[in-house]
């Protein structure tokens, strides 16, 4: 809060102390820089504490030693740290254990290309039957075909046929005559009934 | 309601860290190619589906892409840091198989874990005071059962060094 200053305006006050006293000015917290100082600190002087010269060559002594001792215990432990940090990185106990982890990983990759291995065996096992599949798919598709284009020649054969046979019974220009007279001579009745089972039961005479 | 798409637990924080799959340092980029139709990818669509969220929560670093119907079977591929990729084939596996597979040949098995949890733990000595961001207390004023922080109360007066003088200079 308190900032030392050289050489300010309070040079009077500097004459007349016995001691060279720190001139120490207020960094303004509450106040602001137009606001003077205040009545009952108009003339202060802050003096240090006095020291006594035999108290402080003593002092300084013991001092020295202590912040020797505890300068070094410090640096120890900071050496400890860093001595750690790099036995743990890159010392004998690091490579074995980085070695041994070479050595795992590669037991694992190995193990890895092994399931892989049998995996692929499964694979073209799977293909290969596919493929069997479909050609025997395909064959049989070809000798259904063949077997319907067959049928289809024997449906058609079938059909000529018949009609080769209704042909006798055409009436043509010849028959003509020939059949108008039997028409004429054989007159047939479409009047009957039928039972159940398909027989004729009766028949009307033909007027 | 909260519940969003067609596993919800999915999304919940018991399911993330019951994730056990915690990959090694070295492990850098995972890639999964599957397909989405087809009863081979199967395994892989699930793995996809359940297990991706709890290995992404638990290797918080690790990058995961998805790659959908590029190629005829499904397969996974890790990426090393020394360029090494390590590629694992899941045609036909069941999610679980993966995921343990997975597990062994490039998680960070028991004993790693373990040790690592107890160095955490001999770091961050829970009796330590010091700075809130590295230790559970500043200062014994705030343990229960000990004098309050006389910022805050008063100390009774005859804790306080004025009053003791006082009686030690009346004494005399």
């Amino acid at each position: 809060m308190f900032q030392v200053i050289g050489g300010r305006s309070v040079q009077v006050t500097r004459l007349l102390a016995p001691r060279s006293p720190v001139i120490v000015e207020a960094v303004r917290g509450r106040k602001s820089r137009t606001d003077p100082v205040a009545k009952s600190k108009e003339g202060r002087i802050k003096l240090p504490p006095p020291v006594d010269a035999t108290e402080m060559v003593v002092l300084k002594e013991r001092y020295t030693e202590y912040q020797m001792i505890t300068r070094a215990l410090r640096l120890e432990f900071k050496e400890e740290v860093l001595r750690k940090k790099y036995e743990e990185e890159t010392g004998s106990l690091a490579e074995e254990r980085a070695r041994q982890e070479a050595e795992e990983h590669r037991a694992l990759m190995a193990f890895n290309s092994q399931e892989n291995l049998r995996i692929l065996q499964v694979r073209m096992l799977r293909i290969q039957k596919e493929t069997e599949d479909a050609e025997r798919q395909q064959l049989e598709a070809v000798v259904q075909r063949q077997q319907q284009q067959q049928e289809f020649i024997k449906e058609k054969e079938k059909e000529v046929l018949k009609l080769q046979e209704d042909a006798k019974n055409f009436i043509t220009l010849e028959n003509l005559d020939q059949r108008i007279e039997e028409a004429l001579d054989n007159p047939k009745n479409y009047n009957f009934a039928i039972d159940k089972e398909g027989r004729v039961v009766k028949q009307t005479t033909l007027q | 309601m909260p519940m969003k798409g067609r596993f919800p637990i999915r999304r919940t924080l018991e399911y993330l860290q019951k994730g056990d799959i915690i990959f090694k340092n070295r492990v850098k980029i995972m890639t999964v190619n599957y397909n989405t139709q087809g009863e081979l990818s199967d395994g892989a669509r699930k793995f996809v589906f359940f297990n991706i969220p709890q290995i992404q929560y638990k290797n918080q670093w690790l990058q995961i892409m998805m790659f959908k119907n590029m190629t005829p079977s499904p397969f996974l591929k890790f990426y090393l840091d020394n360029g090494e990729q390590v590629l694992v084939d899941v045609e036909g596996k069941d999610h679980k198989e993966i995921s343990q597979h997975v597990k062994k040949i490039l998680g960070k098995s028991e004993e790693v874990l373990q040790a690592e949890a107890q160095a955490k733990m001999q770091a961050s000595n829970p009796a330590n005071f010091g700075p809130i961001k590295y230790c559970l207390r500043e200062c014994m004023c705030e343990v229960e059962g000990q004098v309050q922080c006389p910022g805050s109360t008063p100390l009774p007066k005859e804790m306080t060094g004025k009053y003791r003088a006082q009686m030690a200079a009346s004494q005399e």
